[in-house]
């Protein structure tokens, strides 16, 4: 996140469009060829990028082993609908309360470290979670995954909405996106989310202001795999079922990649944009062929080497050439003061 | 009384002996001249000070208390705001943002969510007002990474002075300055001079003997020589060695 | 107390795969500070242009195929260890000239290339050999087993663990005795240095890239008849070698070696105890370690942490 102010409003008129325009979506999605359920998909996984953001783009910290939040968070959502309560809002807090511990638990052994280290250990760390996983077959299943679970009923007190099929599933978790964009657009634009900020661009500085950055990278540690854990949680449900594979390194690489290739560094939606085109590359170009990794690793490639600012970053450019080449006749006439 | 007290400081890296024994000591409202050659351990023992390196022996009192091998945190908090000779400023925040989060208010609400830093003014009119006394009221809106050399320097120390720190720690505060940059520094510093306690390191003789009260002069892990400019002037060790020729 | 011998023995083995496995990515991190994540791939592709090359069906014209295949299986092995690292290596030089790009900026870039890069080379493997598991033949005189202590030993194993100490030795002999070695060293710590002691640090990155790919896919080529081929072989013995660095401390030969070894050992004791979760050993001493030296074992003041 390099914008140069924050922002104060809680709301702002590019969530009101996005969220108009994806209410749409199940409207037409079956007729451009995309299988309704994509829908569901891209919004789970906004909601995770969105929280692994919150440690690569906004903190700087490189984590190469959140796929075991999201992981842990879809056992979780499991296991509490099948031991403790079949409770959405029940099973959605042990989601995310799992996320938030598992991440308590790593961030004591590396919030006190950074870059290479602290990628490193990340790794390890999702490795360590992932084998786990694995090898417990009597809680999770071992690799024939966590089956049979329900997509329970929403229930508000008043009212109770069933969401078993993709339609209503989809419009309950567009709901819930909207929720944690706003509270994570508030957060990043808090003070203790410009100190995340400050922490990225310099922690020797931050640090001699009298913060201690190490509970502030701890907290968000917490705070970001909490947030993937709920994501998690929200995909076993949509998914009916938890595997271990979400957790493995490639595919905790992949939401670094999605992040990536859609800007995170440069702007909040980042993560979102990225979620977007390679969910439905991975649709449209996985329909085409079976090589579709084979493309769409050459064009991350390709991306890191000449647009390492992602898709948002490109487009930033683009409105400032444009801006600039309005406000150039003025530029000239007026002295400049700095 | 001595605000600031190192008595026996020694640091090593390694084997290597970086400081031998430092004692020293500064009194409130006094600005005090770090000089020496380079690599005489005048940094190292600023970053001992500020609490980035760890005294092997030896203490440092703040105000009375020991704060040897405390966090660079924690002595900020205690009141000591330093500045960075390799300028390090937020560079992707606007001046104002950077003196904001230095801010007491700020550190207050380090951990707060609810409210967007932006338009909220019991942050923004204090940083205006740090800004403004470094001369840089203009420049709030303007991103760290646009502004001149100078500005940027003026930038680091209003950050330092944003902490309302009791002592302000400079580590080369013109390096890099031109004499038209220098000279406005002099005037700024030579404006906080009295309001709070300053510790300068500065290769800058012209600099240093025109605002120090004191000077001590670090070479080879120790402090050789101390006293006012006009002593200095005259002390053996610091002709012999040049140090204190304004050629 | 004897029981365990065979354990020790086998973690030993093991130990000194994963230092091999380890080494070419420990030179790469320790001079220029990027975690290569397309290591597990380099090392894939070796062991699957050895298969290239041992194999029955040889990338070649029917009638030359014919021809080589009359070669020795021995000869076929012998000249595949050299071949298919030097066709890595030249993968690896590719890489390196993209990489070039983001020197200078955030070491994330340099590390998400390489991911890219372990993505499209995945990719290809799984392409042009398919998904299935694929066996490398080895010569008659060093497959088999031998009976000792009542136990059947496997003989590749041994001859694969020799071929690592044979490398890991050569490698250090590179390293302290040659000037390259020296530059190596220097520029792990201090680029300025190695710019002052008029060294071209771009060739030298070239070559230290090119070095740590070779190496990659000569360890995939010696692991492989062990572990087995298949496209994603790479990440199942990667990750150790990631641990290995951290546990030996990045920038240190000895440390990546006895890192591997305590590695090694621990997976190959615990094995006789709870084989299911051997593997899970190696993490814990990882964070036994690294919970009480930061910097690993041996490790030096990375510029990265900076």
């Amino acid at each position: 996140m390099t914008g140069t102010s924050s922002d104060a409003r809680l709301i702002t008129p590019t969530m009101i469009a996005a969220w108009l325009v994806l209410a749409t979506v199940p409207l037409w999605i079956s007729k451009v060829g995309l299988y309704p359920y994509i829908g569901v998909e891209i919004l789970i996984w906004s909601i995770y990028a969105l929280a692994f953001n919150l440690v690569l783009g906004v903190s700087g910290l490189p984590s190469f082993g959140h796929g075991a939040f999201f992981g842990i968070g879809a056992y979780a959502f499991g296991l509490t609908q099948f031991n403790v309560a079949a409770n959405l809002w029940v099973c959605l807090i042990g989601a995310t309360l799992a996320g938030a511990v598992a991440g308590l638990l790593v961030g004591l052994f590396i919030a006190h470290r950074r870059g290479i280290y602290f990628a490193l250990l990340t790794i390890a760390f999702g490795q360590i979670f992932w084998t786990i996983s694995v090898k417990s077959h009597s809680i999770t299943g071992g690799e024939d995954g966590l089956l049979n679970i329900v997509r329970l009923p929403v229930n508000l007190g008043v009212v109770a909405f069933d969401i078993s099929d993709n339609d209503s599933l989809y419009y309950f978790v567009l709901a819930v996106f909207a929720v944690v964009a706003v509270v994570l657009w508030r957060l990043v634009n808090s003070p203790y989310g410009r100190l995340l900020s400050a922490i990225r661009q310099s922690e020797v500085r931050t640090a001699h202001l009298g913060y201690n950055v190490w509970l502030y990278k701890l907290s968000i540690i917490v705070i970001s795999a909490g947030f993937s854990g709920f994501a998690g949680g929200l995909f076993a449900m949509a998914q009916r079922s938890a595997f271990p594979d979400v957790m493995n390194l490639a595919q905790s690489g992949l939401v670094v990649m999605m992040t990536l290739v859609g800007g995170g560094l440069v702007s909040f939606w980042g993560p979102v944009i990225g979620v977007i085109v390679f969910l439905t590359a991975r649709d449209v170009i996985g329909a085409m062929t079976n090589a579709w990794m084979l493309y769409f690793g050459t064009m991350f490639v390709l991306l890191v080497l000449f647009r390492p600012d992602g898709i948002a970053g490109a487009f930033k450019l683009l409105v400032e050439r444009w801006k600039a080449r309005g406000a150039t006749p003025s530029l000239s006439s007026a002295p400049r003061s700095g | 009384m001595a605000l600031v007290e190192a008595e026996g400081v020694h640091v090593r890296f390694g084997d290597r002996v970086v400081l031998e024994e430092i004692n020293l000591s500064v009194n409130e409202g006094e600005l005090h001249g770090i000089m020496g050659p380079n690599g005489a351990g005048k940094t190292t023992f600023f970053n001992t000070l500020t609490g980035r390196v760890k005294p092997n022996r030896g203490r440092i009192r703040l105000n009375g208390e020991d704060v040897a091998g405390l966090s660079p945190h924690a002595i900020a908090r205690k009141g000591l705001a330093r500045s960075f000779q390799i300028m390090t400023l937020f560079n992707d925040f606007t001046a104002q943002e950077n003196v904001m989060v230095a801010l007491p208010a700020y550190r207050a609400r380090g951990f707060d969510v609810r409210r967007a830093v932006a338009g909220d003014a019991s942050f923004s009119d204090e940083a205006n007002e740090v800004l403004a006394s470094v001369g840089l009221a203009g420049k709030a809106g303007i991103s760290a990474k646009l502004l001149s050399y100078g500005e940027r320097r003026a930038l680091e120390i209003a950050v330092a002075l944003a902490q309302r720190p009791r002592v302000l720690c400079l580590d080369e505060p013109t390096s890099g300055l031109g004499t038209d940059g220098t000279l406005r520094l002099a005037e700024l510093i030579g404006s906080l001079k009295g309001k709070l306690t300053i510790v300068a390191v500065e290769h800058d003789m012209r600099f240093l003997f025109s605002l120090a009260d004191r000077i001590s002069v670090i070479h080879w892990g120790q402090v050789v020589a101390r006293g006012t400019p006009r002593e200095l002037q005259e002390n053996a060790w610091v002709k012999r060695s040049n140090l204190g020729s304004f050629g | 107390m004897f029981d365990l011998l065979p354990h020790l023995l086998n973690g030993l083995v093991l130990g000194l795969l994963l230092a091999l496995i380890a080494l070419g990515f420990m030179l790469i991190v320790g001079l220029m500070e990027q975690i290569n994540l397309a290591h597990g791939s380099l090392f894939a592709l070796g062991a699957y242009l050895a298969l290239a090359l041992t194999g029955p069906n040889p990338p070649l014209p029917s009638d030359l195929a014919a021809l080589w295949l009359q070669v020795p299986l021995g000869w076929r092995y012998g000249i595949a260890l050299i071949v298919a690292p030097c066709l890595a290596g030249i993968v690896g030089i590719a890489v390196e000239f993209c990489m070039r790009r983001t020197y200078g900026s955030d070491p994330l870039y340099g590390l998400l290339l390489t991911f890219g890069v372990a993505l499209v080379l995945e990719e290809v493997l799984r392409l042009t050999w398919g998904t299935r598991d694929h066996v490398l033949p080895i010569p008659q005189s060093m497959s088999g087993g031998f009976i000792f202590g009542d136990l059947i030993w496997s003989t590749y194993r041994f001859y694969a663990a020799g071929m690592a100490a044979v490398v890991i030795g050569l490698v250090w002999l590179f390293i302290e005795k040659t000037p390259y070695g020296a530059m190596i060293k220097a520029g792990a710590h201090d680029s300025e240095m190695v710019r002052a002691l008029g060294v071209n640090l771009s060739k030298l990155r070239l070559g230290v890239f090119m070095l740590g790919t070779m190496l990659a896919a000569f360890a995939g080529i010696v692991v492989a008849p062990i572990w087995g081929i298949r496209p994603h072989m790479g990440v199942d013995a990667v990750v150790p070698a990631f641990l290995i660095i951290v546990l030996g401390g990045v920038g240190s030969f000895w440390g990546a070696v006895i890192a591997s070894l305590l590695v090694g050992l621990a997976v190959g004791v615990s094995g006789a105890y709870a084989s299911e979760w051997s593997l899970l050993s190696m993490y814990l001493l990882l964070v036994a370690v690294v919970s009480f030296r930061a910097r690993g074992l041996f490790g030096k003041k990375s510029m990265l942490e900076v």
